[in-house]
């Protein structure tokens, strides 16, 4: 269980601050993970904490077992990519990758590797200065590849990417984890990793909301019944006598039910002698279960 | 390990320009003070002392060490630098035990001013040899206390860019740190140097340790003897390495 990543009872306060509060979740081998929450929900430091930059307050965060400063070769096991700018603006890519194959001793022929694997050989002594965001993006990748790690940890590695890129990145990740890599991809904006990830870890305030298997989160938050019907007050009163309950709104003209199948309304509606035109699920959008789990849609 | 963090630290160094245009500019602030004292020697009411004397023949050659301020600024941007364009993250993921890589870039840097002044004294040389020699003022460069002067320009060039990477530790705004060092040096130090009383402390200051370590001479100004400073002056830079350093691993990279 060598790329297990484990956050237990994390805390961070900066100052009066407190960044994240009690965190505890965890990461299995081989799986691709989304780390969501809004903006300033505690992502970044959580992944800082994991690698060592941040010193948590309480709490550990380890990676196979051991905390990143304690890796024998932490480069080898763990590759990061933070933020599109940590690059001296003056240096090539080939040397800003040269600098970091001399300190772990790989040869310097990995750093035009890794560039060509993210598309960047052409350019690779031109100054990062003049790279656009989406090439410093994949430089940022490329440098965490350098060691072939087996576990990736990317935080927001989409901001700032145009359609085009951001394409290239999923297809880049989904090639990742395809060769049994342990990714760890933080996000605020669900529809971003949606294709990537199978896991979710969401977190709001610092807390944990909910971790669990995207498929799963979806089923749970059950699905919306659509009907449609010119008698809808008897629909809706036909349904109150339903012994389970169910939960019923109204919306343009058509009758939503929640926490039962289709079968079932239609068969009620069958023996109570209701006309229907229409009767269809309605699944309920990932993005909107996001917004309602970290109560950022609130306001909507 | 330690080599290899080492070699990283001059490949960082060689891969940008800066070290080229703060040598350009030690061999121009050398060649300029080079003309300066030798030009000016001979003009009514200059206070130095004559080139024919040990004291001013130790003076011109220590003029090198007139370079410690773009020493100090070339290790307080090796320090801030990677703070500056957060090259801080990838630095310290890489070799997660940071005192490690504080003390790779210490011992990096001394090399590095070692390097910085052998270059500022060849430059000296090719300019005050044959200057000297058309003016018919004979000098020998293994007597008069030039070769304890020469080597205390480099090392106190070595100590001056090990002092620069440790206030760049504890300083890690580079303006802020390039701007106050060179204020301390250039209106503090000279302020304390010329005032009296005052000048009387002078020579335990970083500046008057350089002085005094390159044995060379300041109307009205004593400075300890040559092995006093250049404790003292190793003092300053372990005092200001230790303490970044022990920040540095304490402070939190976000």
């Amino acid at each position: 269980m060598s790329g297990q990543i484990v956050v237990s009872g994390l805390t961070k306060m900066f100052g009066p601050v407190r960044a994240v509060h009690n965190l505890s979740f965890t990461v299995a081998p081989g799986t691709v993970t989304g780390f969501l929450g809004p903006n300033g929900a505690g992502k970044t430091t959580t992944l800082r904490c994991l690698l060592g930059l941040v010193t948590p307050t309480a709490g550990t965060a380890t990676i196979g077992g051991l905390r990143y400063v304690d890796l024998p070769q932490p480069s080898s096991t763990v590759g990061a990519v933070l933020e599109a700018s940590s690059f001296h603006p003056a240096r090539s890519a080939r040397n800003h990758l040269r600098v970091i194959c001399t300190v772990n001793g790989y040869p310097a022929s990995r750093a035009d590797a890794v560039l060509d694997q993210v598309g960047l050989l052409t350019v690779a002594d031109r100054k990062v200065r003049g790279y656009s965001t989406g090439m410093r993006q994949r430089l940022g990748l490329a440098a965490a590849l350098l060691g072939d790690p087996g576990v990736l940890v990317l935080d927001e590695p989409a901001n700032g990417l145009d359609p085009e890129g951001i394409a290239w990145l999923r297809a880049f990740l989904r090639r990742l984890a395809a060769d049994g890599r342990t990714v760890l991809i933080s996000s605020h904006v669900l529809s971003e990793v949606e294709q990537t990830v199978d896991d979710i870890v969401i977190i709001d305030k610092g807390a944990l909301v909910r971790q669990g298997n995207l498929g799963d989160l979806a089923s749970q938050q059950g699905s919306t019944v659509v009907v449609r019907t010119p008698d809808p007050d008897r629909l809706v009163s036909a349904l109150g006598r339903y012994d389970h309950r169910p939960g019923i709104r109204r919306r343009d003209g058509a009758v939503m039910v929640d926490g039962l199948q289709p079968a079932e309304i239609g068969h009620l509606a069958f023996l109570e002698g209701i006309e229907l035109h229409e009767l269809t699920t309605e699944r309920s959008d990932l993005e909107d279960i996001f917004f309602a789990l970290t109560g950022e849609g609130a306001d909507r | 390990m330690m080599t290899r963090l080492l070699r990283a630290e001059f490949t960082k160094l060689f891969t940008t320009k800066l070290w080229l245009w703060l040598l350009l500019g030690a061999i121009g602030m050398t060649g300029l003070f080079v003309g300066l004292t030798i030009g000016l020697a001979d003009s009514a009411g200059n206070p130095s002392p004559p080139l024919n004397t040990p004291e001013g023949q130790r003076n011109l050659f220590g003029v090198a060490g007139a370079t410690s301020a773009l020493a100090i600024v070339l290790g307080i941007i090796a320090m801030t630098g990677e703070f500056r364009h957060e090259t801080v993250t990838p630095t310290f993921l890489a070799t997660p035990r940071r005192g490690l890589v504080v003390t790779a870039k210490v011992i990096a840097y001394a090399i590095v001013g070692v390097g910085f002044g052998a270059v500022g004294i060849l430059a000296e040389l090719a300019l005050a040899l044959p200057w000297l020699a058309a003016k018919g003022v004979a000098v020998s460069l293994t007597g008069n206390g030039i070769p304890r002067t020469l080597i205390g320009v480099l090392l106190g060039l070595a100590v001056n860019t090990v002092l620069g990477v440790g206030i760049g530790a504890l300083i890690r705004n580079q303006v802020a740190a390039i701007v106050g060092t060179l204020v301390y040096f250039f209106v503090i130090e000279s302020l304390i140097s010329a005032l009296p009383t005052i000048r009387d402390y002078y020579k335990f200051f970083p500046g008057g340790a350089s002085s005094g370590l390159a044995n060379t001479y300041q109307p009205n100004v004593e400075f300890l003897a040559g092995w006093q400073s250049g404790l003292l002056l190793i003092s300053y830079g372990v005092a200001f390495a230790a303490l970044g350093t022990a920040l540095t691993i304490r402070r939190d990279v976000t």
